[in-house]
């Protein structure tokens, strides 16, 4: 229980010191950004289109509408916007899903990307060589963050691409977001592990620290 | 659906009998994928018969005869995929909006449109609406009729439907769309047009012909007709179809892409997508490719162990198939430069209107024809 405590709290440490650095924050942002627009496209929520016109057009009642399921994990859409490249069709719920999703992978990278350039070499990985392990431990990490994170798209991939479909995989699909946000939050808890948090004063004098040892 | 180009001069085509210009039983060699995922299942025949009380009962309007069906009600449960999207997820049109063709715009002439006219009412309902809402509760000539589209099999077909609104429920069967109706709440496949499950289970809907054709020959034909608008209760992107395109066809709908979903019988003699015209009358189901129909302008079908000859003949005014019961199919013939059919008097008529015996016949997806109808014979080139 308390490790597990611990273990929350360094996750929420990890991604608090994430997002007060400026490349951190970057690229939660940009892939971020770039996931929400992958889950929109893949959920045929957003189309490009060089035909499309521009106007919006918002349904009678939106706040009922909204609520309507249309898939296993998806809802109706409230509004059509024409922005003369493409449409979107703008399902809050669809869109909310999508951006914690595109914040989890956002928040994986960006954990992955600190494992890289602070490692927790002195840390929970306190043996010789461990800047290098942590450093591939987080780039590893990030993969599946990465397939956790396109679960959740599988069968629109797998529709687009021809795949057959069985009654068995669609028996899977209302697992696949729970299972696929599992993941992700479970990731982002190993990556925590993988960097070193300390600010850099306390960070350079447990080196010192680390090299007395080894000179002794 | 886009097809070939009739060919612009040909003479008076004689009529082929099954057997002489490649009509053929089951069979199942061909270079297509059968389906490693799907389970076929054996065509064991329909047993049922309708429950009497629950036919007296029906607000649905139903046929005096069963259709044909060549699996039993449980083969066809078993079979169905079911909740593909929740009841009602894919949401049908139920106070259809319309507009007169000539205000309609955002359409190219060869994109596809579904027409019905009825006791003098021309209504067009394009195939970019339908393919998100796939029922239209409408009424046309002050009946309340179903029109119907299922986009993995390719087939629109309408129903009388009383004071019933048909919905999407959601399941699959064979690819094909299973509707409900909300009276009694029986579970109906469309290319099959009888209830699986349900209180009406066993019994059959009363069918009428949509043509499949595209918006500039529609236009052309009905100028003071309506289309369905793409203003409706629920908001889609009516430019994007989610799963190809008709014009040219491409995604799902080319000819040659395999299906999604495991058919009840695999048959792989001609690529899965490609278009038919089919029907299935008692003395068995029969698909004639609308290619060699094109070609042709009549096909006669007939032998076989059949009790009757049937005559298909080329519509060229909106690029479709019509059938018709006859006693003996090898005197007709065609004129293309008239797009006429020749009678046995030497009359030309018109191919739509032939004072013979019509039966109903529809287009579908050669992969989910052979799916429902295993025993079917085909008329085509190859």
């Amino acid at each position: 229980m308390t490790d597990r405590r611990a273990r929350v709290t360094a996750t929420v440490d990890a991604c608090r010191f994430a997002l007060a650095r400026r490349d951190a924050r970057a690229v939660v942002a940009v892939v971020g950004v770039g996931y929400l627009l992958a889950y929109l496209w893949v959920t045929d929520l957003l189309a490009i289109r060089p035909d499309a016109g521009t106007g919006w057009l918002l349904v009678d009642d939106p706040f009922a509408r909204a609520l309507e399921r249309r898939g296993p994990i998806s809802f109706e859409p409230v509004a059509l916007l024409e922005f003369g490249y493409g449409t979107v069709l703008v399902s809050p719920i669809d869109v909310a899903i999508g951006a914690a999703l595109a914040g989890l992978v956002g928040l994986n990278l960006a954990l992955a990307s600190l494992a890289v350039v602070r490692p927790a070499a002195c840390g929970i990985d306190g043996s010789a060589g461990g800047a290098k392990k942590g450093a591939g431990a987080g780039l590893a990490a990030a993969v599946p963050a990465l397939l956790s994170g396109s679960v959740c798209c599988a069968p629109a991939i797998a529709l687009a691409l021809g795949i057959q479909v069985s009654g068995a995989l669609l028996a899977t699909l209302p697992w696949l977001l729970p299972i696929g946000t599992a993941l992700l939050v479970g990731s982002l808890g190993y990556l925590a592990g993988k960097i070193d948090v300390a600010p850099a004063a306390t960070r350079e004098s447990a080196a010192r620290a680390t090299g007395l040892e080894e000179n002794r | 659906m886009t097809r070939r180009s009739r060919r612009s001069v040909l003479a008076l085509a004689a009529v082929g009998l099954a057997g002489c210009l490649g009509g053929s039983g089951p069979g199942r060699s061909g270079p297509y994928d059968e389906g490693a995922s799907g389970t076929e299942a054996t065509p064991d025949g329909m047993t049922a018969s309708p429950d009497d009380a629950a036919l007296e009962a029906s607000q649905v309007p139903t046929a005096d005869e069963q259709l044909p069906v060549e699996y039993s009600l449980e083969t066809l449960r078993e079979a169905t995929v079911r909740e593909v999207v929740p009841r009602d997820g894919i949401p049908s049109i139920d106070d259809p909006a319309f507009e007169p063709v000539d205000e309609s715009v955002d359409r190219l002439p060869g994109d596809p449109v579904f027409g019905v006219v009825r006791n003098g009412e021309a209504k067009a309902y394009p195939q970019s609406v339908l393919v998100h809402h796939e029922i239209v509760n409408d009424e046309i000539g002050g009946e309340p009729v179903a029109v119907t589209y299922c986009p993995l099999t390719g087939t629109a077909m309408g129903f009388e439907r009383g004071d019933v609104e048909f919905g999407v429920s959601g399941h699959l069967l064979n690819s094909n769309l299973v509707m409900y109706d909300r009276a009694e709440e029986s579970y109906w496949p469309q290319m099959l047009a009888t209830a699986m499950e349900g209180p009406l289970e066993a019994a059959s809907l009363v069918e009428f012909p949509v043509r499949w054709t595209t918006w500039e020959r529609w236009t052309e034909a009905y100028p003071d007709s309506v289309v369905l608008a793409s203003d409706q209760d629920y908001v889609r992107d009516y430019g994007n179809d989610p799963y190809g395109a008709y014009n040219p066809p491409s995604g799902y709908y080319a000819e040659d892409t395999d299906w999604t979903f495991a058919p009840l019988t695999a048959d792989d003699r001609y690529p899965p997508k490609r278009p038919f015209l089919c029907s299935r009358p008692d003395d068995g189901p029969l698909a004639v490719s609308l290619e060699a129909l094109q070609e042709h302008g009549v096909y006669g079908i007939g032998g076989d162990g059949r009790e009757d000859d049937y005559l298909a003949t080329y519509d060229p005014t909106f690029d479709v198939g019509h059938l018709y019961r006859v006693d003996d199919a090898t005197e007709y013939g065609y004129d293309a430069d008239a797009g006429a059919v020749i009678d046995p008097d030497g009359e030309r008529r018109d191919p739509a209107d032939l004072p013979l015996e019509s039966v109903y016949a529809y287009d579908a997806m050669w992969f989910a024809w052979a799916g429902f109808y295993p025993s079917t014979s085909v008329h085509a080139h190859d």
